[in-house]
């Protein structure tokens, strides 16, 4: 025997042990740190419930028996995709919104994720058929609107069982386009949206990393769910229109916004004097000093 | 000297013989370029069919400009390539003729203005005082919008909105704003009722109601009883330069500047926490009247909107 200290087999598993529990305990502390912290995303159930609809009909009792009018219809999902809905919720939201769907996970903290009961279908909807839920990155400032893993129709079908779970309201907005004032929709856009998504409709930065998106290539119901429940940041415009304004809101976003008339054939993406300057001097002045070189020069 | 620099010497072109240099076009290959330029001005006769038929064929606006646009270009650009390398390549020189008159001319005419002109004029001496006085009123005349450019004093109009004891929150469609009406998270713009359509109001009344709670918020000390069943209203006006501050933050609870990017804490009566905005907006003490109507109990407690001098 050579009496060099080494480390035997029995030190060193006695060193990786408290290795991986020092930083296990690290990463258990980050990871607490980060659940128990109010993800920007969340949304709190106060912010939803309402009908919101200028026109509600309710019982004796004071349950809302109908609601919405002529201007928008709201339907409520059919119940035959409850089953739906729940494989999906399982599959894909359980692990953060919880099998319950109140926001808390298997063996999360409460608080961590946003409660999704008595929100109703139309945020649920939302949400999911945009895109931004599932989330990419659930700690990440804004979800941002992409291509959803889910469709049309499971999106409902989740809407549909988060709903039956503490039933509440909107319903899924059907605005009835042909009857819709689109002038009346330009002023009301002017008034309450073109401030953060411009008042062509492109969406701009605001604070703290978050930014108001972009409106072109949204479905007309999309934009009413949106104008109804206040996604994220977005305020929830309620009492203050009515559902026949809000349907002249949606009309002009989905015309005048969405297609929108160039007569020189190019918007230049509608960002106004700066883009157009850009082009005017770039190609303007640059191709006529060309020109005008190639017009003097002399052999 | 080069042969090269013989033909750059600008000739007389009264002088040239016909097999001189300066009369060769300044195409290497003359026959080539007169293909190239007779393509461009085929396509530019194409260009202005083009446009009738778009014409007649009522296509998108765009369409009309382009070709005719194409067209014209193409034209010129044909015209240009045949006077730069189909033409005598010359450089040529002409000789002009002085071009002032003779010395006797000019004195002639000198006399002609200085003696029988002046003379003229002299003797209407009453109508050239006319004409000066003229000039002299039109002058003064012309610094009034000036002055009026000066006033009139905005006096206590810096100071005082239309904000009164009891005005009612109205929209700008004139609508009383209810308790009931605003969801958790919403916000409109109001006016004092009677204010809502006035050039004055639209400039200095302009105020956010937000609804942040359905519980009493108190935005600081002394504002105990401003914000009744989670409304708080703020000037609309930003303290830095006057925008409108409209982009309401629901979940982040932040009133956004447009313009320099301010960011007022509503929460916290609206002190600013980020970019140039020197001050808080302005808070609105409202209550709940017994009809459910929002009303303001006093007006705003402060001047609205950027400094001025006589601010305190």
């Amino acid at each position: 025997m050579n009496n060099v200290r080494t480390l035997s087999p029995k030190r060193f598993h006695w060193v990786a042990a408290l290795l991986v529990l020092l930083l296990g305990t690290v990463s258990l502390y980050e990871s607490s740190a980060g659940a128990a912290s109010n993800s920007p995303l969340q949304t709190t159930r106060a912010n939803s419930g309402t009908p919101n609809s200028s026109i509600v009909v309710k019982n004796k009792a004071g349950t809302i028996t109908k609601y919405g009018d002529g201007a928008i219809i709201y339907k409520l999902p059919s119940s035959a995709l409850i089953p739906l809905g729940k494989a999906l919720f399982e599959e894909n939201c359980a692990s953060c919104h919880g099998t319950d769907a109140n926001g808390v996970p298997a063996n999360g903290t409460s608080g961590a994720y946003p409660n999704l009961r008595g929100l109703g279908p139309a945020t649920v909807d939302f949400w999911v058929v945009s895109g931004r839920m599932p989330a990419a990155d659930p700690r990440s400032v804004q979800a941002g609107r992409k291509a959803g893993r889910l469709d049309a129709k499971q999106a409902l079908a989740l809407a549909a069982y988060v709903n039956s779970l503490d039933p509440s309201y909107p319903y899924i907005p059907t605005p009835n386009l042909k009857t819709a004032n689109v002038s009346d929709g330009e002023a009301l856009f002017s008034l309450n949206c073109a401030a953060c998504h411009t008042i062509e409709g492109d969406g701009d930065a605001l604070a703290l990393d978050t930014y108001a998106p972009s409106l072109r290539h949204i479905p007309a119901y999309q934009v009413v769910e949106a104008i109804r429940t206040g996604p994220g940041n977005m305020p929830r415009f309620t009492g203050n229109l009515s559902d026949a304004q809000v349907r002249d809101i949606v009309k002009y976003v989905t015309t005048e916004i969405q297609h929108p008339n160039n007569p020189g054939g190019f918007g230049l993406g509608g960002l106004g004097p700066v883009a157009e300057g850009f082009v005017g001097l770039a190609l303007g002045v640059g191709v006529l000093a060309l020109v005008g070189f190639w017009v003097g020069e002399r052999q | 000297m080069s042969d090269e620099m013989e033909h750059r010497t600008p000739v007389s072109l009264a002088n040239v013989r016909a097999d001189d240099p300066h009369l060769q076009p300044a195409a290497k290959n003359p026959r080539r370029v007169e293909q190239v330029i007779g393509l461009l001005f085929v396509l530019g006769i194409a260009c202005f069919i083009g446009f009738a038929v778009t014409y007649f064929l009522d296509a998108p606006a765009w369409t009309y400009g382009a070709t005719l646009g194409m067209g014209l270009f193409l034209m010129g650009v044909g015209q240009v390539a045949w006077g730069k390398y189909l033409m005598p390549r010359g450089p040529f020189v002409e000789e002009r003729h002085e071009l002032a008159s003779s010395e006797m001319e000019r004195t002639a005419f000198a006399a002609a203005i200085v003696d029988r002109g002046g003379g003229t004029v002299k003797r209407r001496r009453f109508l050239f005082g006319l004409l000066g006085g003229g000039v002299g009123i039109f002058s003064l005349v012309a610094l009034i919008p000036l002055m009026r450019s000066f006033g009139p004093q905005p006096k206590g109009t810096l100071f005082k909105t239309n904000w009164k004891k009891g005005s009612y929150l109205v929209d700008s469609t004139g609508r009383r704003v209810q308790v009931g009406d605003l969801g958790i998270g919403s916000i409109v713009t109001v006016f004092p009722q009677g204010f809502e359509n006035s050039e004055n109001g639209q400039a200095v009344d302009q105020t956010v109601l937000i609804r942040i709670s359905d519980e009493d918020v108190v935005t600081g000390k002394g504002r105990e009883t401003w914000g009744p069943h989670g409304y708080i209203a703020y000037s609309k006006v930003c303290t830095h330069l006057g925008c409108p501050v409209g982009l309401y933050e629901q979940q982040l609870e932040l009133l956004v500047c447009p313009c320099h990017q301010s960011q007022f804490d509503v929460t916290k009566a609206a002190i600013p926490i980020f970019g140039p905005a020197p001050r808080p907006l302005p808070q609105l003490p409202l209550y709940v009247d017994a009809s459910g109507n929002l009303r303001s109990q006093d007006g705003f407690n402060q001047p609205v909107g950027p400094g001025f001098w006589e601010r305190a």
